[in-house]
């Protein structure tokens, strides 16, 4: 059952410059995906690709100069893009929740662990103090956290990156949402807590079967935890499918070369080194955005390519490509 | 509302020159383009553009000479003839505004300018080496901030010997310490970047290297303190003159004319105080704008909180 | 880290700016090539008058002897005496500390009531009406001059309106002042049930401290608009709003997050509002420490000079020490918790 779907997400920048010119940003160009409730979809492409912001569009936290122009977000039969700020704020925590990265920066410091995760359950139950505080406690024991009633009367700044990180899951988890999305979540941690960490949200969506995206750059965690892969490139999502077929399989020049360029490829690699220029999204190019940088680009390029299918719903967005 | 906050790679390329427009016309988009992002900014640098007019062309704009006394129109109220009234010489308080934009520019421009000569210098250096000398110059710098500023200006002035070059010379040594901080910070954040390395691993001298490569962008940055300090350097003058400190009566100086008006205000003469008051705000409030609005246009995100 | 080992830590650390301090307000008679005798004796001393100071200051010894002579006559609580009064400077100072700082703690208490509301209130509004208008307040408080700012005040409230009382001292000159306990007459006037003397007391409090307020507000507004636009970009809030908190809950967060650093600020102004006041003092002849230091600048009463600013240079070096001890206790991280 489709839980959300995305379609044809246009999210700009619009500033002027010092000579008065107005520029525009075009950060997301059509991003279209949809999850399905109790898979992982994992959302990958190099910084600046805009894969937090699609998180930030879906999420309503788009600041000025950021909007989005265009395109529709549906989430249990509603248009979250077309929703009013105080609605969406309401369904903010409760039924979509975020993950972020750098979670010991993301804890109020002043105030102990049990009433911050009090605090986001009040905001969406009707509890009493009680009630949330034994709520907290809860979920900071369902997040594996030995001795939970002492950690909820801890402050921020005593907890490790890890712990943190696991106080931020029981924090979106806290209002059983039925979508989560995780930016980079394990970004900055300890390699070995990395592992635990994405056990423990690929375990909980698992066990609750919730929708999730895994927003990253390392194609080792879509491989180990994702279903679904979708590759961005330039603001628009240029390969998605299963993750085992993309990734065993790339047909996206983009995608081979990312693929070729992740470390344990390399090994096998053809020795094709990741490069090029980061896109200028004040001037991109017509047509396939990635055609200044493809080794394959030819005049078809300046025209829109295509979605082209492959093997189980899979779908690959370039001109040089037949169906399969 | 900057290209600052989007991400990397969505910042905009160095701007390319547009080939259909005059110079001209691309600085006329350039000057509405700042005052669009900085209204604090074009408002700030009118007044001071404003007073730095009147001060250039006071012969021409003052209707009376200012230490001119009309024995027989003491204290006469804002008329025809004299347009902000007589002040209790006799003398028009119209003609002495405008002449004390000179003694208002006449301090402020030189004392900054010896607190940059002082400040700069040392910023870059002690930036630049840090070490010893960095700690020991930042510690007497923050010891320095336990003295009220004002009491302490008046109080070196009048040790000095009151003169108005002692004045100056005061102002521009408090201020020193300020343009030390700022383009401490500058040189700091620079110090390992890219271009430096290169200038140094190419063998340029030490010294080329602070004034060649960090010196434009240190003074970028203390842009907008200098336009501050200028404020500060105006109003502390003003203050002393106020007090009788360096500056004396009948010097048609905005502080000492207020001195003057002091004594008149509660009487109901109130002229004589006011429009030289008003005019000190008016230039204050101008440095001061044009200091705010620089600030926020060299750092964005200290506006819009990122 | 416990608070005694903390403020121990924080008062070692102070030691080099005392003498720092010491050693500035030593050289502040001596940098301008007048004699020091001359300066710190006065104009009316007698040639044996000036022979006394003389040996007393040791300045017929090497520089650092006369410094190390300073410095043990401060640390023994003696900071000269005044020539045109004949006291003690310490004693002067204190008898008139009470009164200014009366009129200091109402003039921050309102000025901080005021700045910090609307400081918050225009950080959660960047760019729009409010921000706009109470920045342009804000910038202009920082351009008006204090003593003109008295001056008008006395001019509309007093002489136009008639609304309020001369600006001429504490106390209507009518009215006899209550017997000393604090040194506040509105206080004192209180305690001793002297209502004639707490009202006449309170009505000369107005206009001086709605001055003090109105200079000390502007950077209290710049700074609290400032730190909470830092704070409203700190992760924790962006979360805060991602976890779908109401606005008054993220508000809440942002000016706790905000109000140490505030605070600290406030603590770091009060020296230099204590300078700025002794203008306002000047102008409604309050009788203050701060009106008693401009007038020994202005008459060259050197020694009373030397000795305020000292007094107020270590009174700042005091404040700061408080300042962070506050923070520290208020600060979970710091280990003190709330």
């Amino acid at each position: 059952m489709t839980l959300l779907t995305v379609e044809n997400l246009h999210t700009h920048f619009v500033s002027r410059s010092l000579d008065n010119e107005i520029r525009v940003a075009r950060a997301l160009n059509g991003v279209g995906f949809s999850l399905e409730r109790g898979r992982i979809l994992g959302l990958v492409g190099e910084t600046g690709a805009g894969k937090s912001l699609t998180a930030l569009s879906i999420m309503g936290l788009l600041k000025p100069p950021a909007r989005i122009v265009e395109g529709r977000i549906d989430f249990e039969g509603r248009d979250l893009a077309a929703m009013p700020p105080d609605e969406l704020n309401r369904l903010r925590g409760d039924r979509l929740a975020l993950i972020v990265q750098n979670p010991r920066a993301s804890l109020d410091p002043l105030a102990r662990i049990g009433e911050q995760l009090a605090r986001v359950h009040r905001a969406h139950r009707k509890a009493d103090v009680a009630t949330a505080h034994r709520r907290a406690v809860e979920m900071l024991a369902a997040v594996g956290l030995p001795d939970p009633e002492r950690r909820a009367r801890s402050w921020p700044h005593e907890l490790s990156g890890g712990m943190a990180q696991r106080v931020l899951i029981a924090m979106a988890l806290i209002n059983e949402p039925q979508l989560v999305i995780a930016d980079e979540p394990t970004t900055g941690l300890d390699v070995t807590v990395q592992a635990q960490i994405l056990d423990l949200i690929q375990g909980m969506v698992r066990a609750r079967g919730l929708g999730a995206i895994v927003i990253t750059h390392d194609l080792g965690v879509v491989a180990h935890y994702c279903d679904d892969i979708a590759v961005m490139y330039a603001g628009s999502i240029v390969e998605q499918g299963a993750t085992r077929d993309v990734l065993a399989d790339p047909r996206h020049p983009y995608t081979i070369n990312l693929v070729d360029s992740t470390p344990e490829r390399l090994k096998i690699g053809s020795g094709r080194v990741f490069g090029g220029a980061p896109p200028n999204l004040f001037a991109l190019p017509e047509g396939c955005h990635y055609r200044l940088r493809c080794p394959r680009a030819t005049g078809a390029c300046a025209a829109p390519p295509p979605w082209v299918a492959g093997v189980g719903g899979r779908l690959t967005r370039c001109h040089h490509l037949e169906p399969r | 509302m900057s290209a600052a906050a989007l991400p990397p790679s969505a910042r905009p390329l160095p701007s390319r020159p547009l080939p259909s427009r005059s110079l001209p016309m691309r600085l006329a988009r350039r000057v509405v383009g700042i005052a669009r992002r900085s209204p604090t900014l074009a408002i700030g640098a009118g007044i001071i553009l404003a007073f730095a007019l009147l001060a250039i062309f006071h012969g021409w704009a003052m209707p009376h000479d200012p230490v001119r006394a009309y024995p027989t129109e003491v204290l006469k109220p804002p008329s025809a003839r004299f347009w902000f009234g007589t002040d209790g010489n006799g003398m028009d308080v119209f003609s002495r505004v405008i002449y004390g934009t000179l003694y208002a520019f006449g301090i402020a421009l030189p004392s900054v300018a010896i607190g940059l000569l002082l400040g700069v210098p040392i910023g870059l250096w002690t930036g630049y080496r840090g070490g010893m000398f960095d700690e020991t110059t930042m510690r007497v710098i923050d010891a320095l901030r336990v003295f009220p500023i004002i009491i302490l200006a008046l109080a070196i002035v009048a040790a000095t010997g009151q003169s108005l070059v002692n004045v100056i010379f005061v102002i521009g040594l408090i201020d020193a310490p300020i343009f030390v901080r700022v383009v401490r910070a500058e040189v700091l954040a620079l110090r390992s970047s890219n271009f430096v390395e290169a200038a140094r691993a190419l063998g340029n001298p030490t010294w080329r290297i602070l004034f060649v490569h960090l010196l434009p962008n240190a003074l970028r940055g203390a842009i907008a303190q200098t336009s501050v300090r200028a404020a500060w350097a105006v109003r502390i003058s003003a203050t002393l003159a106020f007090l009788g400190v360096g500056i004396q009566q009948p010097t048609p100086e905005w502080g000492a004319m207020i001195r003057q008006g002091a004594e008149f205000i509660v009487t109901g003469q109130w002229w004589v105080a006011m429009f030289p008051g008003c005019a000190l705000i008016l230039l204050v409030l101008g440095f001061n704008m044009f200091g705010d609005g620089a600030q926020d246009l060299l750092d964005p995100q200290r506006k819009t909180g990122k | 880290m416990t608070l005694s080992r903390f403020l121990l830590r924080r008062l070692v650390f102070s030691v080099p700016v005392v003498i720092g301090v010491l050693f500035f307000t030593f050289a502040l008679v001596r940098i301008g090539g007048q004699d020091p005798v001359a300066l710190l004796a006065g104009p009316t001393a007698t040639v044996q008058e000036i022979e006394l100071v003389r040996r007393e200051l040791g300045l017929d010894q090497p520089f650092f002897v006369q410094f190390a002579i300073y410095a043990q006559k401060v640390l023994s609580f003696d900071l000269g005496k005044s020539w045109l009064s004949n006291k003690p400077v310490l004693g002067e100072l204190l008898d008139r500390l009470p009164v200014t700082f009366e009129l200091m703690f109402w003039g921050i208490l309102l000025g901080a009531l005021v700045g910090i509301p609307v400081g918050l209130h225009a950080a959660f509004r960047v760019d729009r009406a409010f921000d706009q208008i109470s920045r342009f307040v804000s910038l202009l408080g920082f351009s008006i001059p204090t003593y003109w700012l008295g001056l008008v005040m006395l001019f509309v409230f007093f002489f136009l309106l008639e609304w309020a009382p001369p600006g001429m001292g504490r106390i209507s000159l009518i009215v006899t002042p209550p017997p000393r306990i604090t040194g506040s007459y509105l206080i004192d006037g209180l305690l001793t049930a002297n209502w004639e003397a707490a009202h006449s007391a309170l009505s000369q409090l107005v206009l001086p401290v709605i001055c003090v307020a109105i200079v000390a507000s502007a950077p209290i507004i710049k700074q609290t608009r400032a730190m909470a636009i830092e704070v409203l970009g700190r992760d924790y809030v962006r979360l805060a709003r991602a976890a779908g908190l109401p606005e008054r809950a993220v508000r809440g967060i942002v000016w706790r997050n905000a109000l140490v650093p505030v605070a600290t600020f406030i603590g770091t102004e009060i020296t230099g509002l204590v300078g700025t006041a002794s203008l306002i003092e000047y102008v409604f002849a309050w009788g203050g420490m701060g009106q008693y230091g401009l007038h020994a600048i202005t008459s060259g009463d050197f020694a009373v000079v030397q000795g305020y600013v000292l007094f107020l240079a270590l009174f700042s070096v005091l404040v700061f020490v408080i300042v962070d001890v506050l923070g520290f206790l208020l600060e979970p991280r710091a280990g003190g918790g709330s």
